[in-house]
């Protein structure tokens, strides 16, 4: 469904990525799992295309999307819950919700959406009247998870969910991402909480210094003697 | 005091600077003097703008208000009690200072457009109120200076001398500005520009630096002005109070480079002739034909310069300069240390001291009576669910934020007890903080960052320098020192925030969660640099979500949650506190308990292994789900 | 009494035409996050075209309404487009500059194209004045008070009931995650500047039917709508309406009661206050702090 072939990007003169290259296919749970600065996120921005590819080709169901602008890559079915939640904070939680089904195809069922997603979220459906931005961190999350939902991606991407939550917080979200792979949506997640990653994925890729050093399903990984060390600290 | 004049640049800007007296001198035509007069009125004041505008990051658009008064004094004082311009000018910049402080102290706050808007403000208000004073001011008609010829009276047939005295403001004023900007001032200027939050930080009295950089350029402004109105000879309120003449100096500043000594001059330099040139040449058009020439040059320079003919072309040029050679031999002066010693209070004694702390935002009690204390040489962890308020507690220690009732002290060197009133106090008093999300200030150099802290204990720049290459040792920063803040990575930035704290030699560092977002190694790493730094004697506080850290280096933790205390204790006493567990830490901590006996430190590393088998537990079990 | 009575009511409806003005100020700065110094510029660009159609077609002002306002659509899209847009990472001051740049350039080429005369359009309609009991009422400001009031209120559906709406208050707050929703935030950014100055031809043909035109025209009432609309709170509609209102009513009193040639004084001091005391406007509504 989704492949990169050796791509390459940066900022300005720093490349960070190296050459990387992966694939997700349908029905599937991929993790990217790497250092602080090993260039996750930047691989999902220029997934996402918020951040340019210098070279190498990302191919989505087939079309080539390198380098197209971040509106069109959403609309092709690709939503990304972005780190650090990143809600409209003076919008309505409702106002959130019906802006993640901005994307034309998302509009015209619309109605039907949302109450699946409200089903999903309970909580969420509590809060629907308050600005997003006076909502717990956990809250936050849980609406920015519901409101990626609402575009029906092919494939969403989570950037570090976890990241900034409490431990309790962290379990609650990983129960709920396994909720939603439990439908059958494809899922990519990058993360620094390698345990509970790994365990979830269907495979695995490690990155680091910009380039895939390791790949795998997530029980191989687990088991791997360079991932024990160098990132669970055995 | 005085540039080094051996040193090549030194001599190419003097070499420089005296063309424009010697081109006019060539040229000896009346409206190349008069140009020349021009660029020197104009150069100085877009330099002087250039201390607010520049430096400060303020973008005044009401500058002219400060040449208007300096206009309207000096001639009022000529009119009216026959006193010469040339003291009628410090009169006038007595005024404008005072306005100055009347007009900035209360719109400190406000940042880009709104200042800008409020300075236009000022303007009309000055203005208006002239104009409505027409008894004494003329009103909207305006004041004729007395010609009286001489130099008491600044008043000369020819336009040499104009151009001279000109010419003498110009490098009062650049000399000002490059005293400025070399000097501590300067650098906590800049500092305050680009974070305010991480300036205070560092004990920097924001609200002071820009006051005195307010003044400082309204001085220069107003005399300038006393000088121009005698040149023209005539003032009216609608051209010596004119939102054109404040945007035009600050137009000339950017256009040379914001910020820098030399830009507000090159930009007059290369600007004001096009214009003039051209109002004289394609007069025939219409009026308007110079204005439209600004404007269009202005929006074609920010287009594609943003940071100005220096900002492009500086280092080039620099790197030119530097290659003539230095008149002599300079000598450097030599450093010698004496570092501050920071006294403290003996180990085990309190050092700060919070008590009640409350603090309502809106109806949500973020913090409810909080009470702790830090003692000498202990490692305090924080540790409580997301929202429980840990920052705002983090920020009334640190003096961000006032709590509505209760009280911050802390230990002084005298054995008293300090309650300081504003964050740069705080720093003072020897608190050091870190912010959560890094706030570096990102145009300067590493280095340039620790010394700003450093500069809390020093004037000298060479003994600041070398306060922060001692901390970056001890912050592994060393390699980096030359690296612009702005290209760092998280780790390097997060350790930055460390240093800059470490840099003002404080008793007590707050550090809010420097660890997350760090890989495993940079944890490790940065745990032992924790370690070090409490023994240098300084105590810490720290908010961190990553229990490994906050496990293996608290010698006590204390859990917040909704606002309030919820226990303290050692560290093995609060993971098995079965409130925290509810609270926090969730289900996978329960089974964990360790058991009894050993060394405190012993303890705390089971604890922490028994965390990482816990995990492991935590994700076979949830294997087998 | 019934000075007083008509001085309110002068008021009121001189405040229908600061707010008709400061709607387009307020929902460009609400969206793009830009403060427009060429606002007033725009005005009087709007108000040109007013009079040349007046002038050389014969049509009322209120016919060039639409024709101007979508004139000044694709004049405000222009300046969003190749000016604004490139510099949307840029420091604030840098924006300021060139807006300010914008508002100079435009001003002289009004003065270089038409000189510096002062031009009335005698329209009929919206000049005269008719009789309410003791009241006397402009027609033409009675349209604009009404107007700016429909102005806001369909501004208002808009922006809380559509996709687009909401989009340009989510770009307001967040452009980067509005861009992970797929919204086109430059294009966005391009309409609301757009829908802005459409808004300033809108209010250049009423006002046109009052107020005669000359270069500097922009400049008189641009300071009045950052007074307004700061006032307000900016980037609230609602804001800019009620902050019309009150400094109509501040205009239309001091001018009497205290002096003519003080009543701007009033309310720049008002202004700064507002600025100073409360930077979010007397509603709290606006973002003047960030």
């Amino acid at each position: 469904m989704l492949k990169v072939h050796d791509l390459r990007a940066g900022y300005g003169k720093s490349e960070v990525l190296r050459g990387i290259s992966f694939e997700v296919n349908r029905g599937e749970v991929v993790t990217i799992v790497g250092v602080n600065g090993a260039g996750k996120s930047t691989t999902l921005k220029t997934l996402c295309g918020v951040v340019r590819a210098q070279s190498g080709r990302i191919t989505f169901d087939g079309a080539d999307i390198s380098n197209r602008p971040a509106n069109e890559i959403v609309e092709r079915g690709l939503t990304m819950i972005p780190e650090g939640r990143q809600l409209f904070p003076f919008l309505t939680v409702k106002d959130n919700l019906l802006m993640g089904a901005y994307k034309k195809a998302a509009r015209s069922t619309v109605a039907k959406r949302y109450e699946e997603v409200l089903e999903m979220f309970p909580r969420v459906r509590e809060r629907l009247a308050q600005h997003a931005g006076s909502l717990s961190g956990g809250e936050q999350q849980m609406v920015a998870i519901a409101r990626g939902m609402m575009a029906s991606p092919k494939l969403l991407i989570f950037d570090e969910p976890s990241l900034g939550l409490s431990p309790l917080l962290v379990e609650m979200m990983f129960e709920i991402i396994e909720k939603i792979t439990a439908q059958g949506i494809t899922v990519l997640i990058v993360e620094q909480n390698v345990f509970h990653t790994l365990k979830l994925a269907d495979r695995g890729y490690v990155l680091e210094n910009g380039e895939i050093s390791l790949s795998g399903t997530g029980q191989e990984l687990l088991d791997s003697d360079h991932v024990r060390r160098a990132y669970l600290g055995m | 005091m005085i540039p080094n004049l051996r040193h090549p640049r030194t001599y190419v800007s003097l070499l420089v600077l005296s063309l424009l007296v010697l081109v006019p001198l060539a040229f000896n035509s009346p409206f190349v003097y008069h140009l020349f007069v021009l660029i020197c009125v104009y150069g100085a004041l877009a330099t002087a703008w250039n201390l607010v505008g520049g430096y400060a990051g303020q973008m005044s658009l009401g500058h002219a208000v400060f040449y208007g008064v300096g206009s309207y004094t000096a001639v009022l004082m000529t009119i009216n009690f026959g006193v010469s311009p040339w003291i009628g000018m410090f009169v006038g910049a007595a005024v404008s200072a005072v306005l100055a402080v009347a007009i900035s102290y209360p719109t400190l706050r406000l940042r880009g457009p709104f200042f800008a808007l409020v300075t236009i403000a000022m303007l009309e208000v000055v203005k208006l109120l002239v104009v409505h004073q027409g008894n004494w001011t003329g009103g909207s008609a305006g004041l004729s200076v007395p010609l009286n010829i001489g130099l008491p009276w600044m008043i000369f047939r020819e336009k040499l001398p104009y151009l001279l005295i000109a010419f003498g403001f110009l490098l009062a004023t650049l000399w000002v500005a490059w005293y400025v900007r070399q000097s501590r001032l300067g650098f906590y200027l800049v500092a305050v520009r680009e974070r305010e939050d991480a300036a205070q930080a560092v004990g920097v009295n924001t609200t002071r630096v820009k006051i005195i950089a307010a003044v400082i350029s309204a001085i220069l402004t107003s005399m300038v002005g006393s000088f121009h109105a005698m040149y023209l000879t005539f003032i009216e309120p609608s051209a010596a109070f004119s939102l054109e003449l404040s945007i035009q100096v600050a137009m000339f500043a950017l256009i040379g480079g914001l910020g820098s000594v030399a830009g507000p001059l090159a930009g007059t330099v290369l600007v004001l002739p096009v214009a003039e040139l051209a109002r004289g040449w394609l007069s025939s058009l219409g009026s308007g034909t110079h204005g439209f020439i600004y404007g269009v040059i202005l929006v074609v320079v920010v287009l594609t310069m943003p940071r100005g003919i220096v900002g492009q072309f500086g280092n080039r040029v620099r790197g030119l300069v530097d290659r003539l050679p230095r008149l002599g031999t300079i000598t450097e002066p030599k450093v010698t240390s004496q570092l501050h010693h920071v006294a403290r209070p003996p180990q085990g004694e309190p050092i700060l001291k919070a008590e009640h702390l409350k603090k309502n935002f809106g109806g949500l009690k973020a913090t409810d009576d909080v009470s702790l204390t830090l003692h000498s040489g202990e490692i305090l962890g924080v540790i409580g669910p997301n929202g429980a308020g840990k920052t705002t507690v983090f920020n009334q220690l640190s003096g961000f934020i006032r709590p509505d009732s209760g009280s911050v002290t802390i230990a002084g060197d005298g054995g008293g007890w300090l309650s300081p009133a504003s964050p740069n106090a705080f720093a003072r008093a020897g608190v050091g903080r870190t912010f959560q999300i890094a706030q570096p200030f990102s145009g300067l150099s590493v280095l340039e960052n620790i010394m700003l802290g450093a500069f809390m204990h020093t004037k000298s720049r060479a003994e600041a320098e070398q306060i922060a290459r001692e901390v970056a040792d001890l912050t592994d920063l060393s390699a980096l020192l030359g690296t612009e803040a702005k290209s760092m990575t998280v780790g390097g930035l997060k350790r930055l925030e460390v240093a800059r704290a470490l840099a003002t030699r404080p008793k007590v560092l707050l550090l809010d969660e420097v660890m997350a977002g760090l890989n495993p190694s940079d944890v490790e790493k940065a745990i032992a640099m924790v370690r070090r730094i409490r023994d240098s004697g300084v105590s810490v506080l720290l908010i961190e979500h990553l229990m490994q850290a906050t496990m293996a280096l608290s010698d006590r933790i204390l859990v917040i949650h909704t606002g309030q205390v919820l226990t303290s204790g050692s560290p093995q006493e609060v993971v098995t506190n079965t409130e925290v567990i509810q609270a926090y830490l969730g289900k996978g901590y329960e089974s964990a308990k360790p058991g009894a006996g050993g060394s405190e430190r012993q303890d705390r590393a089971t604890k922490t292994d028994a965390i990482r088998v816990q995990d492991g537990k935590g994700y076979q079990s949830a294997q087998s789900a | 009494m019934d000075i007083f009575l008509q001085l309110i009511v002068n008021g009121l409806l001189l405040g229908g035409a600061y707010a008709i003005i400061s709607i387009g100020l307020t929902l460009i700065f609400g969206v793009v996050r830009v403060v427009n110094f060429a606002h007033g510029e725009l005005l009087m660009i709007g108000m040109y075209a007013v009079f040349l159609a007046s002038q050389q077609l014969g049509w009322h002002p209120y016919v060039s309404a639409i024709p101007v306002a979508l004139m000044l659509f694709v004049t405000g899209a222009v300046i969003q487009r190749f000016v604004i847009q490139p510099l949307l990472k840029a420091d604030p001051h840098i924006q300021i500059f060139a807006t300010v740049g914008v508002s100079t350039a435009l001003l002289n080429l009004g003065l270089l194209i038409f000189g510096a005369d002062v031009r009335q359009i005698s329209p009929g309609f919206g000049a005269e004045s008719f009789q309410l009991g003791e009241l006397s009422i402009v027609s033409g400001q009675l349209v604009t008070f009404l107007m700016a009031i429909a102005l806001v209120g369909g501004l208002h559906v808009f922006l809380q009931r559509t996709y687009v709406g909401r989009a340009f208050r989510a770009v307001s707050q967040h452009r980067y995650a509005a861009s992970l929703m797929g919204v086109n935030v430059d294009r966005m950014y391009v309409y609301a500047f757009g829908l802005g100055a459409a808004c300033v031809g809108l209010a250049a043909a009423l006002l046109s039917t009052q107020y005669p035109v000359f270069p500097t025209v922009g400049s008189y009432f641009t300071l009045t709508a950052f007074v307004v609309v700061v006032l307000g709170g900016m980037g609230s509609l609602y804001g800019a309406l009620i902050g019309a209102l009150l400094i109509g009513l501040v205009d239309s009193l001091a001018g009497y009661y205290i002096s003519p040639d003080l009543k701007e004084v009033v309310y720049f001091v008002i202004f700064i206050l507002i600025l100073v005391v409360r930077p979010t406007g007397l509603l709290g509504l606006g973002r003047g702090s960030e």
